[in-house]
Order: structure tokens, then sequence, then C-alpha cells
């Protein structure tokens, strides 16, 4: 057969395959009435063309044709649907507390990384105020002391007009930033994530000795206990993920290292996406929640512990028993 | 028909037993579509800072830092969810972003190689993506790596040549298939070439008209001659 009498044999098959294609990219009432049979049947039937073409070594344009022709079929035919209010749902009753679950070994790890530092130098701080300049410099210093200063209007800022919206936008901007550099550092053999947690620990710890030395212990605390239970969580759960990517890195066990990148990065972006909605929380918490003033203490500690009850338990109990986490594999 | 030729391209092989090609892009053009999409961004972000800051205050701060932390990490992520498959900047340049087997990205995938961007920034001025770009054949930086992505030039077809009015010429002898995707070929792009050089190529394929090797326009319609017979034409 000659490639002329080749593409007089199918080119209807062809154009009605394109025409197939062309209605499934446009509105949904175009793709309802779709004949699905006849779509997979002329799929296939142009990957026989296809492969009858390239064997008997037709002229580039119609191998090219049938190539485009197979490519956006194949696109269409294979894709996979992982949006929609099932898939949310799915993802924050199952997946992500048991996928935090499944890598509990990172997440003890990576907490002890941010928990042991922020201790010792605390304490060092609060015993020793001066090393807090070894952190930071001596003007911020004085801000951080200023901003949790018993006469300031709200507290943990510099100006009180920033208002609540505008720091709700920076909270947003520079803790899921923080908290996925901790992730994404971790492609590092995990030295990133270590070194993030760590240093976000020292930082952490040694205002928190500054300022309890200056006796301001009351008004800071009383302001980050309740973010901090899905900041901190946070935090602590993408410095795991980025563990998580460094170790199969490390150590690929009886894959090659790119497969072993592969699946861990698809498994720990699931507690990617449940840490980026914790940090949402902690955000909306911290601009408008923990900055009031007029709240009494006693109604802070409690709400704080409702808080950290909560996220312990939805971690560690959320989905038990659910027979098959799946996890999103593409 | 599989032949060694010097070529980036990729082939991936579906369930119907064909193989899907995909030719990974380069550092270069990904430089520019990347440049382009810089620009977009921050673009928006000066109108948008110009608008809202003076008009809403510390609502229109909080609006404009949400908005540079949503084009910093979800920017690319929102438009590569799109049936394009790409960001503007890439579009432009006809490129896209595909899974590995030429599958449209998935969400998951396009989350992971744009977070691990961070690390393809590393140490300074992406200096682990240049590094792993350059070295691979495939030219994945670090985050493509992790997501199992590449990017890749969007097909374009071989245009269709037109039929050329030449009188068609039986081959002097059998032709092996390769050889005659050659000679089509070289009917399909003998309009973009100058007589000269359509002669001294006519010359290689001589034989096949049963002429001698020699750059002459008699020969060249000969040869021109065997490729439409080939294509199916007939006196």
């Amino acid at each position: 057969m000659t490639p002329l009498q080749f593409e007089q044999l199918h080119e209807a098959e062809w154009l009605e395959l394109e025409e197939l294609l062309n209605r499934l990219r446009g509105s949904r009432s175009k793709r309802a009435s779709l004949p699905g049979n006849r779509l997979s049947q002329l799929y296939r039937r142009a990957c026989e063309q296809l492969a009858m073409a390239h064997e008997r070594a037709y002229p580039a344009y119609q191998i090219d044709r049938l190539q485009q022709l197979t490519a956006n079929a194949h696109q269409v035919i294979y894709q996979q649907h992982e949006l929609g209010v099932q898939r949310l749902i799915q993802l924050f009753t199952v997946d992500f507390p048991c996928a935090v679950r499944a890598h509990s070994t990172y997440v003890w790890v990576a907490t002890l990384v941010l928990v042991l530092p922020t201790l010792i130098m605390g304490l060092l701080v609060y015993f020793k105020p001066e090393l807090i300049l070894s952190v930071v410099s001596a003007d911020q210093a004085a801000n951080f002391s200023h901003m949790y200063s018993d006469s300031a209007e709200t507290i943990g800022r510099v100006r009180a007009a920033d208002g609540d919206w505008a720091m709700f936008g920076f909270y947003i901007k520079n803790n899921i930033g923080i908290s996925f550099q901790c992730f994404a550092s971790g492609l590092f053999a995990g030295v990133g994530s270590l070194f993030f947690l760590a240093f976000n620990g020292v930082f952490g710890g040694a205002i928190a000795g500054y300022l309890t030395h200056l006796g301001l212990s009351r008004t800071f605390y009383s302001f980050i206990v309740t973010h901090s239970a899905f900041e901190l969580t946070a935090i602590i759960l993408s410095g795991a993920a980025g563990l998580h990517i460094g170790h199969a890195l490390l150590s690929p066990k009886n894959q090659s290292r790119t497969q072993a990148l592969v699946q861990a990065s698809r498994e720990s972006i699931v507690i990617v996406y449940g840490v980026i909605a914790m940090l949402i929380i902690a955000a909306a918490i911290e601009a408008f929640w923990s900055s009031a003033r007029w709240m009494p203490l006693s109604m802070k500690y409690s709400v704080a512990g409702v808080c950290w009850a909560a996220v312990i338990a939805y971690l560690t109990l959320q989905g038990r028993g659910h027979s098959h986490a799946r996890s999103y594999e593409s | 028909m599989t032949r060694k030729v010097l070529d980036a391209a990729i082939t991936s092989e579906t369930p119907e037993g064909i193989m899907i090609e995909l030719r990974p892009a380069g550092i270069t053009v990904r430089c520019y579509a990347y440049m382009l999409d810089l620009f977009i961004r921050f673009m928006i972000g000066g109108v948008a800072s110009a608008v809202l800051l003076p008009t809403m205050k510390g609502v229109g701060t909080g609006i404009v830092l949400v908005l540079f932390f949503g084009m910093e990490w979800f920017y690319p992520v929102a438009f590569e969810l799109t049936r394009w498959g790409a960001t503007p900047g890439k579009r432009t340049f006809g490129l896209k972003t595909v899974m590995d087997n030429g599958l449209p990205i998935t969400p998951a995938a396009s989350l992971i190689r744009n977070l691990l961007r961070t690390a393809d920034f590393m140490p300074a001025m992406f200096g682990f993506g240049i590094v792993s770009m350059l070295i691979r054949r495939d030219f994945k930086r670090l985050g493509d790596i992790a997501a199992a992505t590449l990017v890749v030039y969007e097909q374009k077809i071989a245009t269709k040549p037109r039929p050329l009015d030449i009188e068609p010429v039986a081959p002097a002898f059998l032709l092996k298939p390769e050889d005659q995707a050659a000679l089509m070929a070289f009917a399909a792009r003998v309009v973009k070439l100058t007589a000269e050089r359509q002669d001294e190529l006519a010359a290689i394929a001589a034989p096949v008209a049963g002429c001698i090797s020699s750059p002459d326009p008699i020969v060249t319609r000969k040869v021109l001659g065997v490729a439409q017979w080939l294509l199916g034409r007939r006196g």
C-alpha cells in the first residue's frame, strides 16, 4: 500500500478522532454526551496505524500526524483526576494523619532536632542574657522586648497600626515560606531540614529565654501558646517530610536512587498538603486571636489547651483503623 | 525501525505498544521562559501593590502579602494544572510540563517540583538546578527528578508537502523502507532549498532513478519523481 492510499483509507477515522478530542476540550455539556466507546476504539485503531506507518517507513508528515493524534488521545484516556471535594475529604480525614503516623520516626527525629536546641538555647540565654546577641542584633532584641512589653497595645507587633489583616498576610508569607524551605532543603540528604529545624529552635529558644529573663513571660507565652499548637507542629512535620526524602536518597534500599526519591516525594507531599492547611490556621489564630489584649489569660490558656489536645489527637487518632490509607500515587 | 541518531528525544511506551516521543527542553529556552514568568509576576505584583496599598490600608497589605506568597510558590502550580500544562512563559516558548510517561502532570507532582525549586536555587542563583540540567540527558532539574516530570517541547507536525508538479518515476530497484523515507523527506523539504543544494543532494540519490551521480537539474527531477512514485502517485 502506498502512503497516499493509506491516507485515503484512514483519513475519515483520523478526522473523527480529532473532532472527538476537540470536543473533549470544550465545555462540560459537550463532554457529557461524548461516545467513550467510539473514542477508545478510534484510539486503538490509530495506534495500530501508527505502528504500521512506522514499519512501512511512511513519510514524516503522516507519522507526525498519527503521533500527535495518539499522544493527544493517550493524554485524555489515561488522565488521572486527583482534584475534587471527595479527594480533599479523604486527604484530611485519612491520608494526612495516616501519612504522619507512617513516618513517625522522622517526626520524632524532627521534634528532637527542633526542641533540644530550643531548650538548651532558652536556658543559656535565661541565665546569661547577653548571649541573645549571638543570635540577633541589639536593635532586634530591643524590638522583641518592646513587642511583648506590658504597655504594648497589641502583643507581638512593633506597631499597632499594622492591623490584623496585614499581619495575617505577613504570617502566611513568612511561616509557610519557612516550612517549605525546611521541606525542600531535605533533598540534600536531609541536612538542610536538620539545619532549618535546629536554626528555628535556636532562634525561638533564644527569644523565649531572653523575654523570660526580662520578666515578660506573661505576655509572651500567652501570645505564642495557642497558634504554636499548629505552627510548631507544622514546622516539625515539614522537616520530617524533608528528612524522609533525604533518607530515601541516602538509603534507597532495593530501588534505584531516583525511584526511591520519586516515591518518597510522593509520600511526603501528602504531609506537605496537611502542613499548608495547618499553617493557614496558625496564621489566622496568630493574627486575630493571639494578639488580642482584652482576653483574660485563663481563657487564652484554656483555648490553647483545647488546640494542643485537638492537634495531637487528630494526628494520633484520626483515620486509625481505616483499612487502606491511600497514598497519592500517580 | 530504530536507528541510532544523535538526538535528545525520549520515548515512552504506552500500554497499546506505541512509542510516544518527548523532546526535553534545554536550559536556554527554559531560562527565557522563567524570565518571562518572572516579569509577569513582577507586573502583577506591581499593579496589585499600586492599587491595593493606598486604597485599603491594612487589609490591602494583607492581600498583597498573600498574593506575593501565592505567586512565589503556587503561580507555576496553578498554570501547570490547566490543560496547557504550562505557565504563560513556557507557553510562549512552546514548552509544557508533563509526567515522565508523557501524561498530563498531576497536582502532587506539580507541587513537588515547584516546592523543590528552593533546592534548585541553592547555593545561589539556581546553582544546583543549572548543574543538574547541564549534566543530564533529559535536562531535568532536581525538582523534576523528584517529581518524575519533564519539561518538553509541544509537538509540532511536519507540514504536508505540496504535491510537486513532477512526473512520477518508477524506482530503478527495490528500496529499503528507510531509504524510501529519506527520499520522501527530501521531496518534502525541497522547496526550502536553493536549486544548487537540491542538485547536490539529488546527486547522492541519483542511482535510485537509474542516473549517474552528477549535480544536474534533470537528475533532480528524476529523483523527485521517484519520491512521487513512492508516495503513491502513478503517471
